[in-house]
């Protein structure tokens, strides 16, 4: 096990480095030049060329190596442990902020939200799973099917505003939008989690039907244990298991990849960042985020392996 | 999994604590968004509207615009007056004017942040405005010249490049107060030297990029509890300001923007920042030392982000906003007539100072040589004359914008006249191709040329960040196509890439939206010059340039008017560099009769401190972040 851990966390910055120049070449390749504005009045030429060579920008190689020092920590070294260890350094288009300060207040909302809409998937998922499994035909399990088809179709912009409209203006229980408190998070969790808890839903009912036609299951009912514990405790576990191994992606995708629930809830989360920041060539921004959530994706992978091994200890890995 | 259970519930835990953390603060007195976060609070920087909104309540110019008359009054200068050749003006400053930390503003104050706004190392857009004021460009262009020079010189060492950069930066600071027209005369008194008259002066200094910003602050001085203005004291080293430096590679002064946040940003505006949490909210309260601070109705401010439009709007609906600049939904206009049949209140269309319109490539020969079939005025007038505007306003965009057949918008400068272009005339449109060679000889509906050559397919550019532009593509494909016989191939592009195509004049026809600055007609006129920054057209025409500059000489405000008004008639009835399409509008929400004190003025200059808003009877206010 801690062999598994030791090897992947060797591997992690050798993945990070392979991410960072695979997206610093697209990024660089996006025309245009993020000190400009989109529309509007031109800075002279003369401020473009001075702000190109004050970022690098006027060089990639001389950039991407820059840009690496500070990201690795080298920087950091070399100027005798000032200043931020691991530097994105200043965003090109918000120029009041760096891209760590923005990484830092605008991370944790993402994860919040991200992980609120996981933990309230996999309640609605296990549980509509579960109902659905028991009796297979019946409406109880039609109702829960058609939700969860719903959920997985339905892009979250409508179901978005639909929950908006109603909750929110309709009937006033909560605010419209913004971040702070729990009244804030409801709406986008509930929007963000639909989808998860649909595929969670649909993983729960296929592992359920197959196991409680399985042997230890009919052992176990002829044991006369009660039918709740035949479920929660044997079929569940192992029909579970399916779900854990969707559990580490599904989060990872939760806390970064709710661009449109943040947008239409105006949630302030990195997720934004994916779209904007590239519509806007904001070359520092970019990467910092594809590290981070890179980063994430690979340490949440790992944790799931180390769960499946918990939960499973049959299982071998690494 | 009893045993379990404390680890299951760890997380949750965890979240409340988050949560529960991060509470929202009360709601400020007035709450406003807008679609995009303030991009910079640094006033030199500024070029976004909502930046300019933010930054005039922060810090205070010598004069403040009066949306109601159109005129100006004083702010930070309490009176000023102009030599009668229109090149020297002095302001005399209001002996009371403070800096929220109680220290005095000077003329000191003003000379410095506009030595900044003139140097090419802050990098400001606006810079150029301000380059009538004498030596201003020879000084802009002698620093250009020194960083040019340091960065091909080759240097021993760190130290030697370290020097070098410092002693260039004196010789700079030395010649811009030895050659350029800002003078402090004494403390209170500051006089400004012009190369050639500029009638809207005032305009530009009432413009957030010409405020004072405290040197103190924005270089990061150690703090001293000394009453001695920084004017009067021993300059720190490089090493002792903590937010700039000479930067060692390029030798240009490089600022460190963290002086502008909530607690650092000395202002000497009615307000003073709160907090500034990004993509989030931006919060102000009524600065302590404002001399009328008990006059500001609303003593909190906050302006929110909210970047989905559709939000903006339920955020509205739900009371969480008294006004929302900038409603950008399809169904505005469901909501626009509703307000006209009486069924609401709180939507306002309001006309901005800018004009929607599409460009020609007016360059000899499109890119790799290529024939432009645009180079030639009259294709040019002809396409111009085939455009039914009317149709746009009313069913494509359906704002009922007012239509423009110029580019100064009309009624927007007081004593203007903006003169009428060219309308609507397919018969003559097609006259004019004719003239220039193009018609359908053979009879299949599309136009040829004496060798028989097809018109080029004609590429018409839009951006894609809204559909506006696409539906008025269309709409003009449909016009020019049945019009005039050609063939139209629409392409569309984000931002990004049609402002590229447009730099490298890689288009045929593009749109464009321009936004004036100052209220002059050259805010416009300047567009159609050979070489302008901003002519995207490559439009260049000798006798439009010997006009504009006549015009700039010219002291008389009236003839000046006339003057510029014969070249904006030209421009619009002879050259065509681009076809005006309407005026741009702006769209609010507010209700007008909880919140008074917001313009209507075209400009859209807000000043937030003259609101006031009128708690809502019976219903209670939800809690905004």
């Amino acid at each position: 096990m801690l062999r598994l851990i030791g090897w992947r966390l060797l591997q992690l910055p050798l993945i990070l480095l392979v991410i960072y120049t695979i997206t610093f070449m697209l990024a660089w390749l996006i025309p245009g030049n993020p000190l400009e504005k989109p529309e509007g009045r031109r800075p002279p030429a003369e401020i473009v060329q001075a702000m190109e060579s004050r970022y690098d920008f006027d060089n990639p190689m001389t950039f991407y190596f820059e840009y690496l020092g500070g990201i690795t920590g080298a920087h950091w070294i070399a100027n005798g442990a000032q200043g931020p260890v691991i530097d994105f350094g200043p965003s090109l288009r918000h120029e009041n902020w760096t891209v760590n300060e923005i990484l830092v207040s605008q991370l944790p909302v993402s994860i919040v939200l991200g992980l609120s809409a996981i933990m309230l998937a996999c309640v609605i998922g296990i549980l509509a799973g579960v109902l659905g499994s028991l009796r297979p035909g019946s409406w109880i399990d039609l109702v829960t099917l058609l939700i969860a088809l719903v959920g997985i179709s339905l892009p979250a912009f409508v179901t978005g505003t639909v929950l908006l409209v109603i909750f929110a203006v309709s009937l006033d229980l909560v605010p419209v939008g913004g971040w702070g408190g729990f009244s804030h998070i409801l709406l986008p969790a509930i929007a963000l989690s639909l989808p998860f808890a649909a595929y969670i839903a649909r993983l729960v009912r296929t592992g359920m039907l197959e196991e409680l036609q399985s042997d230890h299951v009919r052992t176990a009912r002829a044991k006369g244990l009660p039918e709740r514990v035949v479920i929660f405790k044997h079929a569940l576990k192992n029909a579970f298991l399916p779900v854990l191994s969707y559990l580490g992606p599904a989060t990872a995708a939760a806390m970064t990849g709710s661009f449109v629930v943040e947008k239409v809830f105006a949630v302030p989360g990195i997720g934004t960042h994916f779209v904007d920041a590239v519509l806007g060539k904001d070359l520092t921004l970019i990467t910092g985020v594809v590290l981070v959530y890179s980063a994430l994706l690979v340490l949440l992978n790992l944790v799931v392996d180390v769960l499946y091994q918990w939960a499973d200890p049959r299982i071998k890995l690494g | 999994m009893i045993r379990q259970l404390p680890l299951i519930l760890l997380l949750p835990a965890l979240l409340v604590l988050v949560v529960w953390l991060d509470e929202p603060a009360p709601p400020a007195d007035f709450t406003w968004s807008t679609s995009n976060d303030v991009f910079t609070l640094d006033p030199q920087r500024m070029s976004y509207i909502t930046d300019m909104r933010i930054g005039s309540s922060l810090y205070e110019g010598l004069v403040r615009f009066d949306s109601e008359h159109g005129t100006f009054n004083p702010a930070a200068a309490a009176s000023w007056n102009t030599s009668p050749d229109g090149l020297t003006w002095t302001f005399h400053l209001r002996p009371d004017g403070l800096w929220s930390d109680g220290m005095p503003v000077t003329a000191n104050d003003f000379a410095w942040s506009w030595m900044r706004l003139l140097t090419p190392d802050t990098a400001a857009d606006y810079s150029g405005l301000f380059f009538s004021i004498h030596g201003a460009e020879d000084c802009w262009k002698a620093r250009t010249r020194q960083l040019e020079q340091f960065k091909n010189t080759d240097f021993d060492s760190e130290e030697a490049r370290e020097a070098e950069a410092q002693r260039l930066w004196s010789e700079y600071e030395q010649q811009f107060a030895n050659d350029v027209g800002i003078k402090v005369v004494d403390d209170h008194t500051l006089q400004i030297q012009l190369d050639r008259p500029v009638p809207w002066l005032l305009d530009l200094l009432a413009f957030a990029p010409a405020s004072p910003v405290y040197r103190p602050a924005v270089e990061g001085w150690p703090k001293t509890d000394t009453a001695i203005p920084w004017h009067q004291r021993d300059m720190p080293t490089w090493n002792e300001r903590e937010l700039v430096e000479l930067d060692p590679e390029t030798g240009r002064l490089f600022q460190d923007h963290r002086w502008a946040r909530p607690g650092r940003l000395i202002g000497n505006g009615p307000y003073i920042l709160e907090t500034w949490r990004y993509k989030r909210d931006l919060r102000l309260t009524v600065s302590p030392t404002w001399r009328d601070r008990d006059s500001i109705a609303c003593r909190s401010i906050t302006k929110r982000t909210i970047e989905d439009p559709n939000t903006a709007v339920l955020a509205f609906e739900s009371g969480a906003l008294d006004w929302l600049n900038g409603v950008n939904v399809d169904y505005r206009v469901d909501m626009i007539r509703q307000q006209q049949d009486g069924q609401r209140r709180d939507i306002h269309v309001v006309p901005a100072f800018a004009t929607d319109f599409f460009s020609f490539n007016c360059r000899p020969t499109l890119p790799g040589d290529r024939f432009n079939p645009f180079a030639d005025a009259a294709v040019r007038r002809a396409f111009t004359l085939a455009v039914d505007r009317d149709a746009i306003v009313k069913h494509v965009t359906r704002m009922n914008e007012p239509v423009a057949t110029t580019l100064v918008p009309r009624g927007s400068i007081d004593g203007y006249e903006s003169p009428r272009g060219l309308g609507l005339d397919p018969e003559r449109a097609r006259e004019e191709l004719a003239s220039a060679g193009w018609s359908d000889r053979n009879g299949d509906g599309l136009i040829e040329n004496e060798q028989g050559e097809l018109f080029p397919v004609t590429t018409l550019l839009y951006t894609t960040n809204t559909p506006r532009f696409k539906r008025m593509s269309i709409a003009l494909r449909e016009q020019w196509e049945s019009a005039l016989g050609i063939r139209i191939e629409l392409v569309g592009k984000g931002s990004k890439f049609y402002r590229n195509d447009l730099r490298e004049g890689d288009f045929m026809i593009a749109r464009g939206t321009w936004y004036g600055d100052y209220g002059d007609p050259t805010t416009f006129l300047d567009l159609c010059r050979t070489g302008d920054g901003n002519n995207d057209r490559g439009f260049s025409e000798p006798e439009v340039d010997a006009a504009l500059n006549a015009a700039a000489v010219e002291t008389d405000p009236e003839r000046r008017f006339k003057m510029l008004a014969d070249v904006e008639q030209r421009l619009f009835t002879e050259d065509l560099p681009l076809i005006p399409i309407c005026q741009v509008v702006d769209v609010h929400m507010y209700d007008p009769h909880r919140v008074s004190g917001l313009s209507a003025h075209p400009r859209q200059i807000q000043h937030l401190w003259h609101i006031a808003v009128e708690a809502p009877s019976g219903t209670e206010r939800i809690a905004a972040p």
